[in-house]
């Protein structure tokens, strides 16, 4: 007969979360990389509501304004169209630098939780994203079910699938368009599918601690090459990188978090990651909370990652020469990078938190920036 | 390192099934705090964050399965 009491505790407990967790939250985000490279102005918005204890909707949506210049291989007599042409160049005329680009992103989310009757909870999601030569739409679905009678372990099962398209400007005698003719130059659209599929398993260790394990499964299959990255091929010849058109890889992450004390709290989180285009990499990442009082709540966070090269890489001006795959593309190579944030939110009042953060992320020996947001948390 | 982090990993792993204990519903308070989450409050700078590892880094996954769209190739 004590079960009845906990279970109303419980359900009190739960109402009393789900109240809290009703929230519009609006942010703005800005992204520096300085040195004439990318920066991004990014306005957000996200709602959360509950509806009742069995459903809980959470809606997000933003928009980035990209500009700046990314690094590639270029045609340095081209002027404006440097970024574009496939064709033979004079050695020295072929550079390595910031081609600048401007862009806007759009996107938008949606999320269903859906509760049962024995707490196990249905998550099915929507997403999309829009740019001028990138459009991507994705659905979700993750299920949630408690292993035993106290809810103290549970496992989740997701799947995910993203159907994206590229556009890919294309010239008389680049590979991708041969199949075209008539027109000097044309775009056209490539497609890319994604499927991630995650299996976790969460175990609450004491009252101020817990840990999560899971493996997670990717599969690309499409147009996996960026359209704007250049190789150089045969030291003279400009042309565009070719990736494979296809990529599985996979992984496990592990994340401990713990309550040190009523004040102070801790999340370590770990990943390793392995794909069939040679990419292994390590993540270990570790971002605290301290509450400082009734109004402010503090946090730094940091986070350490490490990658090997594709197989297919090389940053090299003489290197490639007739590869079927080649790429330059600096996200391909070996490399490490740091992140590192610190946080202030102000709790002006019960439902009003000012929320503020500064970053600095930096791949040393290829580029540094900083990241600012600023924005409100209302709770109603 | 790889073999001292999986190492690692394992003995935290093994050690944790020793100390798992029976927490009542009623017990769960500071479980359900956001600061017990990686991500905080400010899911909107969790999620821009993401993003940026998401472009800048070959690795994908590991996050979850429910995401946006990215645009970054």
């Amino acid at each position: 007969m004590q079960l009845k009491p906990s279970l109303l505790a419980f359900t009190l407990l739960l109402a009393a979360h789900a109240q809290a967790d009703d929230y519009v939250a609006v942010h703005y985000i800005h992204y520096d990389e300085g040195s004439g490279r990318t920066t991004i102005q990014t306005p957000t918005v996200e709602i959360n509501k509950d509806f009742g204890t069995d459903y809980t909707l959470n809606l997000s949506a933003g928009r980035d304004a990209l500009s700046g210049a990314s690094p590639t291989w270029y045609d340095a007599t081209s002027g404006a169209s440097a970024r574009l042409p496939d064709h033979a160049v004079p050695a020295n005329d072929i550079h390595y630098g910031n081609i600048a680009y401007d862009d806007n992103r759009t996107f938008v989310s949606g999320a269903l939780t859906t509760r049962f009757e024995n707490r196990d909870a249905l998550t099915v999601g929507l997403n999309y994203s829009s740019e001028s030569d990138y459009l991507s739409r994705g659905v979700s679905a993750e299920y949630l079910h408690y292993l035993d009678e106290g809810k103290n372990r549970s496992v989740s099962v997701g799947l995910s699938y993203q159907k994206n398209s590229v556009d890919v400007h294309c010239f008389l005698g680049n590979t991708i368009c041969d199949a075209i003719s008539g027109a000097s130059s044309k775009t056209i659209t490539k497609d890319l599918d994604v499927i991630n599929a995650e299996i976790g398993l969460t175990q609450i260790l004491d009252t101020q601690s817990l840990i999560k394990a899971s493996l997670f499964y990717n599969y690309e299959s499409g147009y996996l090459s960026n359209p704007y990255m250049r190789v150089v091929r045969n030291k003279t010849h400009l042309v565009e990188e070719a990736k494979p058109d296809t990529r599985k890889g996979g992984g496990a992450t592990l994340t401990y978090s713990r309550a040190l004390t009523d004040d102070l709290s801790a999340n370590l989180y770990y990943r390793f990651y392995h794909d069939d285009w040679g990419i292994t990499s390590h993540t270990i990442s570790l971002s605290t909370f301290y509450t400082l009082n009734d109004t402010l709540t503090l946090g730094l966070a940091g986070r350490y990652y490490t990658q090997s090269a594709a197989w297919f890489y090389h940053p090299g001006k003489a290197h490639f020469t007739d590869e079927t795959y080649a790429s330059s593309d600096r996200r391909m190579g070996a490399w490490h990078a740091y992140d590192v944030k610190v946080s202030a939110d102000i709790h002006v009042s019960e439902a009003i938190t000012i929320q503020s953060a500064a970053g600095y992320y930096t791949q040393p020996g290829n580029f540094h920036s900083r990241y600012l947001s600023v924005g409100m948390k209302y709770g109603f | 390192m790889t073999r001292l982090l999986m190492l690692s990993t394992l003995m935290f792993l093994l050690g944790g099934c020793g100390m798992i204990q029976d927490v009542k519903p009623w017990e769960k308070d500071q479980l359900a705090k956001e600061t017990l989450t990686p991500a905080g409050s400010d899911t909107n700078l969790h999620a821009f964050r993401k993003h940026l590892y998401f472009s800048k880094e070959a690795s994908k996954g590991g996050g979850g399965v429910a995401g946006g769209g990215c645009g970054c190739n």
